[in-house]
């Protein structure tokens, strides 16, 4: 359950929910992309409420590849690209083969996604996820199951598209990922217990060479102190 | 209807045809089942009597199994939570889904009427026409209804366990076995709020006394609006932020 949460990203930047399983990352993203409706307080995801009509211009890759798994990887990214209103087919067409040859599942996309691996499968859903180009995008733990390479790879794309003018919200608990953020949320017991850029937070802890994992400790021992007293 | 109505309906037809073994039990089972009856019957006149219920029946339990277990699978596999974060509207999914599955529906009744007519022999006496569009009706109700029970099920096993609740009373309800005026009164009362009843004797009265569509005019009108009541309800049910 999340708990007194206020939380503004402005435009243009990758911003990161950083914390353990169970901290409120996937509620958060879910309450953001309307699939859950908060019992209290106000949402806007670009200076609206989460609705059918503001979602296509919001991506959304959930935790899980949520695929169709009978479909090949070129069927489900052209299916998600036609309920994402892309509607001229030779753009569609265009777009749909640019974005599986990002993912670089190109060789693979006559495959049905049950033969896929794990991180094929992840690939498969971030295409899905961008084939509408969203100024928005919600990428529920992305990283998961990618060798390092793609992982890269991943990163240089997502940062291409903040520099693009797109707003990237990414859940995470790996410190690597974070790191790649323009600001972080640490989140624990579905609150966020501290905000800022990578290295605010590092230089919050006070120690010369803190990494974020330093920080995000720090941050725990300092709420944990607060709930004692 | 909505392009996105449409799109998904082809998604699930696409989905269906490449299970090619999906698509062989889809064809074969009703087959399998049907001879049974076909052979185990020896009276004659009493398998004439019985084949349109039986066919009214299993149009309903599979549509109703096909729609409900392919509709769940839709929740527990993401896809239907990443459909309901997209600007598709539920109308346009639970159509989309009753679009599908209803062309695989109107294929399965028509081989298995055809099945039962050129095969076991089945005479019928009404218009061959009126006969497929009543069954196509029966399958548009079997299909919101899977539709339905499938948005109330958590998991396979919740929705396996809506065939006895909801399939079986209506087989043994609907005159299939004995006729419905032979019932005690609280059941005849429980057999006509059900929709199977009015299917078997929408079917009975256009298969075994060669009436029109016309003369049915109550069980096309009740089968109707529990079609459309429970496309509704669907639709309600599978709301955004319902989580």
């Amino acid at each position: 359950m999340l708990d007194g949460l206020s939380l503004e990203v402005p435009g243009g930047i990758s911003f990161g929910l950083l914390g353990p399983n169970g901290a409120g990352k996937t509620t958060l993203i879910r309450l953001l992309v309307g699939l859950l409706r908060a019992k209290s307080g106000t949402i806007l995801t670009l200076g609206k409420k989460p609705s059918p009509r503001t979602a296509h211009r919001v991506g959304y890759m959930p935790q899980l590849p949520s695929l169709y798994t009978e479909l090949s990887v070129i069927q489900n990214v052209n299916f998600f690209a036609s309920i994402y209103r892309l509607k001229d087919r030779k753009q569609r067409t265009q777009r749909v083969e640019e974005v599986i040859k990002l993912v670089d599942l190109w060789e693979d996309r006559n495959k049905s996604v049950t033969n896929l691996s794990g991180g094929m499968k992840q690939r498969a859903s971030l295409a899905c996820a961008i084939v509408h180009n969203p100024p928005l995008l919600f990428l529920d733990e992305p990283t998961v199951g990618l060798d390092p390479e793609l992982r890269v790879h991943f990163w240089e794309y997502f940062q291409g598209l903040t520099r693009g003018g797109s707003t990237l919200i990414i859940s995470s608990h790996t410190m690597d990922d974070a790191a790649h953020c323009d600001r972080l949320a640490f989140m624990r017991d579905g609150k966020i217990i501290a905000l800022g850029t990578p290295d605010e937070l590092r230089q919050a802890t006070g120690k010369a060479k803190a990494t974020l994992e330093d920080a995000f400790l720090h941050f725990v021992h300092r709420e944990v102190k607060k709930n004692v007293q | 209807m909505s392009s996105s109505t449409l799109v998904i309906a082809g998604r699930i037809i696409n989905q269906l045809v490449r299970d090619r073994r999906t698509i062989i039990l889809i064809a074969v089972v009703p087959l399998l089942i049907a001879s049974l009856v076909g052979v185990s019957v020896p009276d004659k006149s009493i398998l004439d009597y019985t084949a349109p219920a039986i066919l009214a029946v299993m149009i309903l339990f599979f549509g109703f199994l096909l729609t409900g277990i392919s509709f769940l699978r839709e929740r527990s596999q993401g896809t239907l939570e990443r459909l309901m974060a997209s600007p598709v509207s539920r109308l346009d999914i639970v159509g989309g889904y009753l679009l599908g599955f209803l062309l695989f529906a109107v294929v399965q009744t028509m081989v298995l009427f055809f099945y039962l007519i050129y095969v076991i022999k089945v005479n019928y006496y009404g218009d061959l026409w009126q006969i497929l569009v009543f069954q196509v009706l029966i399958g548009i109700g079997a299909v919101c209804m899977g539709t339905f029970f499938s948005v109330l099920a958590k998991n396979e096993f919740q929705m396996v366990q809506f065939i006895p609740m909801i399939i079986i009373p209506q087989m043994f309800l609907c005159g299939l076995l004995w006729p419905v005026s032979q019932m005690p009164e609280y059941l005849q009362w429980l057999a006509n709020v059900l929709p199977m009843t009015y299917g078997v004797e929408g079917i009975r009265a256009l298969m075994l006394e060669g009436q029109n569509l016309l003369d049915i005019g109550k069980e096309i009108g009740v089968l109707a609006a529990y079609a459309v009541g429970l496309l509704i309800l669907s639709a309600i049910t599978l709301r955004r932020g319902k989580g």
